[in-house]
């Protein structure tokens, strides 16, 4: 659940947030924060990003801290078990895709090749109170 | 050296969201043999290479059981494995038979004490831990049709139900429900109090 | 950047003290260093690529700097920086961690006002406001910006010592059914479940049930 989500990452947030130098760039947040994405859109963010933090952020966060490890195993199971959720709700059509968050998605895509992809994929999970801030706000 | 024969009879025991992986001793006669354990979700099978991932506080131990609750910590399928080792020898992996899913843990109706404090019902309920919320059903005796529904999300100490006519009976049960599995428990048992009088039911 | 020779020691322990959303910064001095030492501040919203100066923290001697202005968008992250300054040297800037106002700030107790009858009593509970520039500005409360917002409350019962439960989500608590003429205590606290943030107790507020005319 996201309260589990969000536990195991405050346990880890400043270790992560630690191995992040790069102030100057966000992968969610650039250049539009996600709090300014419209309700009518939430759904296919939320569906988007859940596939994008499965597929590409978690495997590349490996540290060499075994509690930050177990802690992300722990995250990347949570966000599966939603994805699978949320996978439901894009097949039965309850999740459309409009032109604003297509382009809001592609952004994040750009920000995330824009660097080597250890460091984007760390950054992402640093940022990961930015993306339960949102959802639980939309709650 | 003969090689090690790896932990048997692996298996988890799982009650109200607290899970435990015990396995059979491995008997080496003379020596102390030690076991680690190391787990695998549904992520790591798939995205991961099916990576594994040890849990330091049952690395090298003695003993033939471990708390594998911290990392059970999704409703996905886990895998999980125990190897010995005595001395330089090490055994091969032992399995768990299947995955393990924290859905099939086996919940408990919670323990319940109603109180009866002048004309306010009360209930006291055991602290089950943050995963763990509370229906508790209560209703004046021989109205069963008209019970009343309170969720307790916080458990702290003496619960506040409601006020209570002089007179009949009122009774009381709750189950848990756990949210991350979607699951409640059975109902605990129905205690019934009165108005006024100090009767107090004990814990059952 | 013209600074000077910057061989000092660092200011250390750089953090945000924040209750409900006033967000300062804090920070000790040098090691070894005794009176003197001067400081500059600088601050950047996460993600926006500038470092931003503060002027009113500019060759302060304190040691703490109000940012809640500068930080008062909850909805984004920042990061704050020091250097320090003594004869003619000066350290490093030495920077926070990334503080996000809505995980990070501390959330203060409820007020709680209560009213009696002769056997009731009621109690409204406010939560607090989150900070703002000015009182002329409009005020947001906690509960517009944590929308799970609850309340704990607790009700002692002074004759009999027993302590009562409650836990609710309107601000309106009304406990009938109570004995004229008995003093009871109440104090409340407030917790957000996810995230997870729980204030401290309010002070305890004592009010006597009136007593019953008809005796």
């Amino acid at each position: 659940s996201v309260t589990e989500i969000r536990s195991g990452f405050t346990a880890i947030k400043a270790n992560i947030q630690a191995r992040d130098p790069i102030r100057t760039l966000s992968i969610l947040s650039y250049p539009h924060s996600l709090h300014k994405v419209k309700s009518s859109d939430r759904c296919c963010i939320t569906h988007h990003l859940f596939n994008f933090y499965v597929d590409k952020v978690f495997k590349h966060c490996k540290t060499e801290d075994s509690y930050v490890n177990r802690k992300i195993s722990s995250i990347a199971n949570s966000f599966l078990s939603v994805k699978r959720k949320l996978g439901q709700c894009h097949e039965q059509n309850k999740c459309t895709c409009g032109q604003e968050s297509t382009e809001k998605f592609k952004q994040i895509l750009v920000n995330y090749e824009g660097l080597n992809v250890t460091s984007a994929a760390i950054k992402s999970l640093g940022e990961l109170d930015i993306l339960l801030d949102w959802l639980e706000k939309s709650r | 050296d003969a090689l090690l024969p790896a932990p048997q009879n692996i298996s988890i025991l799982s009650t109200n969201m607290k899970h435990f992986l015990t396995w059979s001793p491995v008997i080496v006669q003379g020596e102390t043999v030690r076991y680690s354990v190391e787990f695998q979700g549904e992520y790591e099978r798939e995205y991961a290479n099916e990576s594994w991932i040890p849990i330091c506080e049952c690395s090298v131990i003695t003993a033939t059981v471990c708390n594998i609750t911290e990392d059970i910590s999704a409703t996905v399928a886990y895998n999980l494995r125990v190897r010995a080792d005595v001395g330089a020898r090490r055994s091969e992996w032992g399995t768990l038979k299947g995955f393990f899913n924290r859905i099939t843990t086996s919940l408990t109706p919670p323990l319940m004490k109603v109180i009866a404090d002048g004309y306010h019902l009360l209930v006291e309920l055991e602290d089950m831990g943050p995963a763990f919320q509370f229906c508790v059903l209560y209703w004046k005796k021989g109205q069963e049709s008209r019970m009343q529904q309170k969720v307790v999300k916080e458990v702290s100490s003496v619960i506040h139900l409601d006020a209570m006519e002089a007179g009949p009976d009122y009774c009381v049960k709750a189950q848990t429900y756990v949210e991350a599995i979607n699951r409640s428990s059975s109902f605990s048992q129905t205690q019934c109090v009165r108005a006024q009088g100090n009767s107090q039911s004990v814990w059952l | 950047s013209g600074e000077l020779y910057c061989s000092l020691p660092n200011p250390r322990n750089v953090h945000f003290e924040s209750v409900n959303m006033k967000n300062v910064l804090h920070w000790s001095a040098p090691e070894g260093t005794g009176d003197g030492v001067v400081y500059k501040v600088k601050y950047s919203v996460y993600g926006v690529g500038k470092w931003i100066r503060k002027p009113e923290c500019r060759n302060i001697n304190r040691t703490w700097c109000d940012l809640s202005s500068e930080t008062s968008d909850h909805e984004e992250q920042y990061y704050a920086s020091v250097k320090a300054f003594l004869n003619g040297m000066c350290s490093d800037w030495t920077e926070t961690t990334r503080f996000n106002p809505l995980t990070d700030t501390k959330i203060g107790p409820p007020m709680v006002s209560v009213s009696s009858t002769e056997k009731s009593i009621s109690i409204i509970l406010t939560a607090p406001e989150k900070w703002k520039r000015s009182p002329e500005e409009e005020s947001i409360s906690l509960l517009q910006v944590y929308p799970g917002l609850r309340y704990n409350v607790s009700v002692l019962n002074k004759k009999t010592k027993k302590r009562w439960w409650f836990s609710v989500s309107n601000t309106t608590l009304v406990v009938p059914s109570l004995e004229p003429g008995t003093a009871y205590c109440v104090s409340a606290q407030i917790y957000v479940t996810t995230p997870f943030l729980q204030s401290v107790f309010s002070e305890e507020y004592c009010i006597a049930t009136l007593k019953d005319k008809t005796a």
